[in-house]
């Protein structure tokens, strides 16, 4: 098996001179004196560097080889057991031309926005109204983080059996006040909001615990210079609150984007029980997200080559998003 | 929780000693020595055998070797791919699903030639087009086969006779001969039992059309033929219920409440019989078996292989031969619902006594002539993969009203693109 060029640390590159690395190499390059001790302090730390290993190494193993082998496979194709075969940027080729590859884009993005922004914006509603509660605190933080630790497949599965079209718990309710049945699951647009319902009650929560934790670090003192100027509580938390909480909620928006971009299960596991197509998202490919669709192309049709180009593309889409949400959140912040 | 250092230390050799003991545990078969070992392991999935069969296998063969035996659960095939790929701890025997052998074909190198051990000899006892798709251009015989699924129409008598229409199996299937004999049936049913629907999903009538063929969507030249008349008709056949509006649009779990209900009848394998007597167990007595409009297909059924890595080869042989002779398979019917790929058992005792369920109805009469009349035909190592737009596009008439025309086109499309990255030309 041959694996990919690997980048790690020790690919620093060596300047052998020339115009640009060269300003910078005063400051870069420490005392002479200062390297023996250095490394003497690595090896008389083994101790604690082999305390820390099983980490690096299980993550080496399991996720390091496994990204960069994928990265490989790109550019193969492969049937899981037979030989490899290289066949340059062919699948790429074939994914540009893959009108279900694109499907599956749109439905990842429409999703996303569709439980990011609910999820963000009610974590940081619950965290303000938690945050002046005086009684049951824990209960309350307890009861709202829960949904984040159920797992995703058994809320997938309740969700499936509240929002099933005929004899869902939602359309029985609809019924009784004179509503006919919804399709919330065959219906294109209804299935990514039950999708979206889903991703969205499990991660509020967990949103709301990070800004609880920043609404907390805020000292008393501002709020009470801002009362005492005569701010109402909707002002304070614009002029105040917002300001300040920056830096987390451009932690959780980028947080948030990688999440939700990544969403699988929840559209696996609603859709697994679908007689004709149990991996492609359900009727009309509508729940069908880009991870769902790597999984189908990778290891129910054994096409790993192509699995591996989906993701690698993909990758790049949610570099280009968190950069983007980056700049977003950003904006303002010198002026 | 405090954490003591004696504490995270005791708890940290007890992790190591326990991932040691895993380590060893799986490392164990993976050798693949000496071809006369005594340790021999069964990989299949719950329902794949009769657990009373397997569990007497392990007695009956205890003086020659100590057979193992794992019903693996999750994604079975994946697995196995994995397992083949790593070749560490590969089973000596495993499992493999009739809808998954097509693709394994192409790596049958990964297995051992059972024609090699003696299965030329006894192959006459199984069904020809079942172990025919377990067997390489070349000859070279992968999997023996367990069971088959052979496919049937199931109604419900009781609203057959509330309509006014015959309700004796041979009499349905004669009203019932062609599809759209059958359509025709529905729609009458409709008319005088309001609320009812003939078929489920009409991906399930696409499917069973196309089983009827003796050509699926790629030819024996990989050349891709989802595009021509025999699919076309089975696209056509599969889109007139929709029409007429006999088709229930059900292609989630909900399944399960509506077949109770709803559904007046069921395209179906041998196995089955089984999900309805889950699903609505309250409807005992009321359904009925006949042929199947258009003739018997196939759906499902496994297979047994030993992998390359069996470290015995004859004795594995000799195991899995004995699981799945005829009389074996036949108890497998009564314990497990596993339809015998061998016809000698249909006129065992087992198989050939009344069904409950059914009315007492002996519904081998129904499946055994069924499973000998299935036409053999070739699966393509992608035929799952490039039927899959077919499918996806039928469920997007049904859930979004797309038109069929554009539902063809869009799914013809999607098949060549599949196909063209799986190689096919």
């Amino acid at each position: 098996m041959s694996s990919p060029p690997v980048t790690g640390s020790v690919a620093v590159p060596r300047h052998h001179g020339g115009p640009g690395p060269a300003r910078f190499r005063p400051r870069r390059t420490p005392p002479a004196g200062a390297v023996r001790p250095g490394r003497r302090g690595v090896l008389s730390h083994w101790r604690q560097y082999l305390a820390i290993s099983p980490f690096f190494l299980i993550f080496g193993v399991f996720s390091f080889f496994p990204v960069f082998y994928s990265l490989y496979l790109a550019f193969q194709r492969w049937d899981g057991l037979g030989s490899v075969q290289f066949v340059g940027l062919q699948q790429f080729r074939f994914l540009w031309d893959d009108p279900v590859f694109w499907l599956s884009i749109r439905n990842t993005l429409v999703i996303w926005v569709l439980s990011t922004v609910p999820t963000l914006f009610g974590a940081l509603v619950l965290a303000t109204l938690l945050h002046s509660v005086r009684r049951f605190k824990g209960f309350y933080r307890i009861a709202l983080y829960v949904p984040n630790v159920t797992s995703i497949v058994a809320v997938s599965i309740f969700f499936g059996a509240v929002f099933s079209n005929n004899f869902g718990l939602v359309n029985a309710i609809l019924g009784t006040v004179g509503i006919s049945p919804v399709p919330w699951l065959s219906n294109p647009w209804l299935i990514k909001l039950v999708i979206a319902l889903l991703m969205t009650w499990m991660w509020t929560g967990y949103n709301m615990i990070i800004y609880l934790a920043g609404l907390q670090a805020i000292p008393t003192q501002i709020y009470e210079a801002a009362r005492l100027d005569g701010a109402g509580p909707i002002r304070t938390f614009f002029q105040i609150t917002m300001p300040i909480m920056r830096p987390i909620i451009l932690f959780t928006v980028i947080i948030s984007t990688i999440n939700g971009l990544q969403s699988f299960s929840e559209p696996q596991v609603l859709f697994g029980s679908n007689a004709a197509n149990p991996n492609l998202g359900g009727p009309g490919q509508a729940g069908l997200t880009t991870l769902l669709y790597f999984y189908q192309s990778a290891f129910v049709n054994n096409d790993y080559g192509y699995g591996a180009a989906i993701v690698w593309a993909f990758f790049v889409l949610i570099m280009v998003l968190v950069v983007v949400n980056w700049r977003l959140v950003q904006r303002g912040r010198k002026s | 929780m405090d954490l003591s250092r004696r504490g995270f230390l005791q708890a940290a050799a007890l992790t190591a000693a326990a991932s040691g003991l895993t380590a060893a545990c799986g490392g164990g078969s993976g050798s693949t020595g000496g071809k006369n070992g005594k340790n021999l392991t069964l990989w299949y999935w719950g329902g794949a055998l009769s657990d009373k069969v397997v569990a007497e296998a392990k007695t009956h063969f205890s003086g020659q070797v100590k057979l193992t035996a794992a019903s693996i659960g999750g994604d079975f095939k994946q697995k196995l791919t994995t397992t083949l790929a790593a070749g560490a701890s590969v089973p000596d025997i495993t499992g493999i699903k009739g809808e998954d052998m097509a693709s394994f074909l192409p790596n049958a190198g990964r297995f051992l030639d059972l024609n090699d051990l003696g299965f030329k000899k006894i192959a006459s006892q199984y069904l020809d087009w079942k172990t025919k798709l377990a067997r390489t251009e070349d000859g070279k015989q992968i999997g023996f086969p367990i069971d088959i699924g052979p496919t049937a129409l199931f109604y419900r008598a009781d609203l057959f006779d509330k309509a006014g229409l015959p309700t004796d199996p041979d009499k349905v299937a004669a009203r019932a001969g062609t599809w759209e004999e059958y359509f025709a049936l529905g729609t009458e049913l409709r008319r005088k039992v309001p609320g009812t629907y003939l078929v489920n999903n009409i991906g399930s009538v696409f499917t069973m059309a196309v089983g009827q063929g003796t050509e699926r969507f790629i030819d024996k030249d990989n050349h891709f033929i989802g595009d021509q008349d025999h699919i076309r008709k089975a696209w056509t056949t599969a889109v007139r219920p929709y029409t007429l509006g006999l088709d229930a649009k059900i292609n989630d779990n909900t399944w399960n409440a509506a077949v109770g209900k709803t559904l007046t009848t069921e395209l179906g394998a041998a196995w089955h019989a089984l999900d309805i007597e889950q699903a609505a167990p309250k409807t005992k007595g009321k359904w009925r078996v006949c042929a199947m409009p258009g003739g018997p297909a196939n759906q499902g059924g496994s297979y047994l292989a030993l992998p390359r890595q069996c470290r015995n080869p004859e004795e594995a042989f000799k195991i899995i031969s004995w699981i799945l002779s005829p009389e074996n398979d036949a108890r497998g019917f009564t314990d497990a619902a596993i339809f015998p790929a061998a016809p000698a058992a249909y006129s065992m005792p087992a198989m050939t006594g009344g069904d409950p369920f059914f009315g007492g109805q002996k519904i081998i009469e129904v499946f055994g002539p069924a499973a000998k009349a299935i036409p053999s035909s070739y699966e393509a190592p992608a035929d799952a993969a490039v039927m899959a737009p077919f499918m996806t596009e039928l469920s997007s008439i049904e859930a979004k009203g797309k038109k069929p025309e554009d539902a063809w086109k869009d799914a013809v499309g999607q098949a060549k693109q599949i196909a063209r990255r799986q190689g096919v030309n």
